[in-house]
């Protein structure tokens, strides 16, 4: 294995991530969980856009739902915020569900401007269904607490990121990598071919709404509860500008490059957050730069250049190789 | 017992009737040709029996069970493969992966199973690389089992797509002009391939086909549709000499010159 193998470049970061809240600052403790966050929606929004080839604008909306229904169970209801948060993400699931249902008799642009307007009536609601959702104002939530273990907030919200980041890139690229991801690639690559092979549209359609939703869900949890805070305009068209940048800069159909686009856009989002404004013309920017110069994304020149980076569709060969013989039943566990 | 049975299959796009009372019956292991001038309904005869176009009367059954209103993928879970006009390889995946690709009805791996990387879904897995590699290595392809499907050459392509379509064992395969755009000597070997599946593999074979002469030799029989309906049926050598079949294509005033001469 190549010493720059993509386990080894990750791990490394993995381990740097661990021991970040001994050497950082509150400052970069919010940044590391804010990227987490940005991680689980890149890698859902790619599975349904990059993996899928569903045209889809309604990642910011999945993840406002997500964000409002953990903190309005918290307010509303006085839930506690691990009973809240779960709801969040079953309800961004099932909304990811119902959005797939258009998606099967729409396609490319008019997929794109269905979501779309779905995301836009998403906001309406958040601003005007005020007895319940406070409006254009927002609410704060309450601080979380971790107890009884013996972390403060800001700390135990980091570990949760990263933990469910992890726990669910790994668990993405393990469905890419298995017949589920091929049925993905193959309705983009060709929805008649696939259906010709028995691969039933509807299912994968929303089996990819649905697992984009949840990723969406999840991350709206953790963001309402790392900013305390829930507004309309945390998850407007802007926030989708952002989650397809991520996708299309790190690279289409690769879970890789959800992580590579997400690190990039949120260092940058910190970067320019001092010249107000900014922010916007730079994501355009670099989204047409991009397209036009470099459709694979960055991961496509790691993929070319470097050994180690290939993100097969299938088991690794090598494991298949040992499955396959008899009498290997009790293969160490991975 | 026929296995696919078409019955009297209309279909009218707009006022036009594509396909009007097809009737037909095809034998178990046996090579059926399809022929007819350009427009006269062969694809969409077997777009209609695969699922994609819903006839306006009649019905199609596959070993007795009816297929007509079945969705394409529920009509391929039954056993019927189709490959098409032009390459429909996954251009985004392996030719190994494409091929797998072939088996997925064949493979029951859910969500959680395959997130996270259980042992039945990794032998799975395992048995489905193996099996594609050896179907690869059946129609001579194996060397290019890793190479990406948009490497390969056209005549490449579709001998990959054909595999494909038969690694999940389907009872039947349409096959929609294979030998379309490939030279002579590679009819040739198309020729030797089909034969080799259906004694080998036993798989009944649709073929839709403009290249005469490839239909010709390996039909068991023809059926020749013009205007969406079927005029003539038979042996080659009867379809062949068959009066109407040779007006559909040459036209009637050179069929009079025939005769006169």
């Amino acid at each position: 294995m190549p010493v720059f193998s993509r386990r080894n470049v990750l791990l490394v970061l993995l381990a740097g991530a661990l021991i970040l809240p001994w050497m950082g600052n509150p400052y970069t403790l919010f940044v590391g969980t804010l990227l987490f966050i940005y991680v689980l929606l890149a890698v859902g929004l790619n599975l349904l856009v990059g993996y899928a080839g569903q045209l889809a604008f309604a990642n910011a909306a999945m993840f406002g739902i997500g964000a409002y229904t953990t903190g309005l169970l918290q307010v509303r209801l006085e839930l506690p915020f691990f009973a809240a948060f779960p709801c969040g993400a079953v309800v961004a699931t099932l909304v990811g569900l119902v959005i797939s249902l258009p998606a099967l008799r729409l396609s490319g642009l008019y997929l794109a401007l269905t979501t779309l307007a779905f995301a836009q009536a998403t906001q309406w609601v958040f601003l005007h269904w005020e007895n319940v959702t406070f409006g254009a104002g927002g609410f704060k939530t309450p601080l979380i607490s971790f107890a009884p273990l013996p972390v403060e907030t800001p700390t135990g919200l980091y570990f949760l990121s990263l933990l469910l980041a992890v726990l669910l890139t790994l668990f993405a690229w393990n469905v890419a990598a298995s017949r589920i991801g091929r049925a993905f690639v193959a309705i983009r690559d060709g929805e008649v071919a696939a259906e010709s092979l028995g691969i039933d549209l509807l299912r994968y359609k929303a089996l990819a709404f649905a697992m984009s939703g949840f990723y969406a869900g999840v991350a709206g949890g953790l963001y309402s509860a790392l900013l305390n805070f829930v507004a309309p305009e945390g998850f407007d068209l802007f926030q989708m500008v952002l989650h397809k940048a991520m996708i299309v800069v790190g690279g289409l159909g690769s879970v890789t490059g959800s992580l590579l686009g997400a690190g990039i856009l949120v260092f940058l989002l910190e970067a320019l957050r001092a010249f107000k404004g900014t922010q916007e013309i730079a994501f355009g920017a670099l989204l047409l730069v991009f397209v036009i110069f470099l459709r694979g994304g960055l991961v496509s020149v790691l993929k070319r250049n470097a050994r180690g980076w290939e993100e097969p569709l299938r088991l690794p060969e090598r494991r298949a190789r040992l499955l396959a013989r008899p009498g290997t039943a009790s293969v160490p566990g991975e | 017992m026929s296995l696919l049975v078409v019955d009297n299959v209309t279909l009218r796009f707009g006022g036009v009737a594509a396909l009007d009372g097809v009737a037909t019956e095809i034998g178990r292991g046996e090579i059926r040709g399809i022929i007819g001038p350009n427009g006269s309904g062969k694809t969409t005869l077997l777009n209609a029996i695969c699922g994609i176009h819903r006839p306006d009367a009649g019905e199609i059954r596959l070993d007795g069970e009816k297929l007509t209103g079945l969705k394409p993928s529920e009509i391929a879970r039954r056993g019927l493969g189709r490959t098409f006009q032009t390459s429909q390889l996954f251009r985004g995946m392996t030719v190994l992966e494409n091929m797998i690709c072939g088996l997925h009805r064949r493979t029951t791996t859910g969500l959680l199973a395959a997130g996270l990387r259980l042992r039945s879904a990794r032998a799975e897995e395992a048995e489905t690389v193996e099996r594609a590699r050896a179907a690869l290595d059946f129609v001579g392809m194996g060397a290019f089992a890793d190479r990406p499907a948009s490497a390969l050459s056209f005549g490449q392509q579709r001998v990959v797509e054909i595999a494909r379509t038969l690694i999940g064992e389907p009872k039947i395969v349409l096959l929609d002009e294979p030998a379309v755009g490939l030279s002579l000597n590679r009819v040739a070997e198309f020729d030797a391939l089909l034969r080799r599946i259906r004694d080998e593999k036993g798989v009944t074979l649709v073929l839709v086909e403009h290249v005469i002469r490839l239909v010709m030799e390996i039909s068991d029989r023809i059926t020749v549709l013009n205007s969406g309906r079927k005029i003539a049926e038979g042996k080659p050598v009867e379809v062949r000499n068959n009066p109407e079949v040779i007006e559909a294509y040459l036209g009637k005033e050179l069929r009079a010159r025939r005769a006169a001469s």
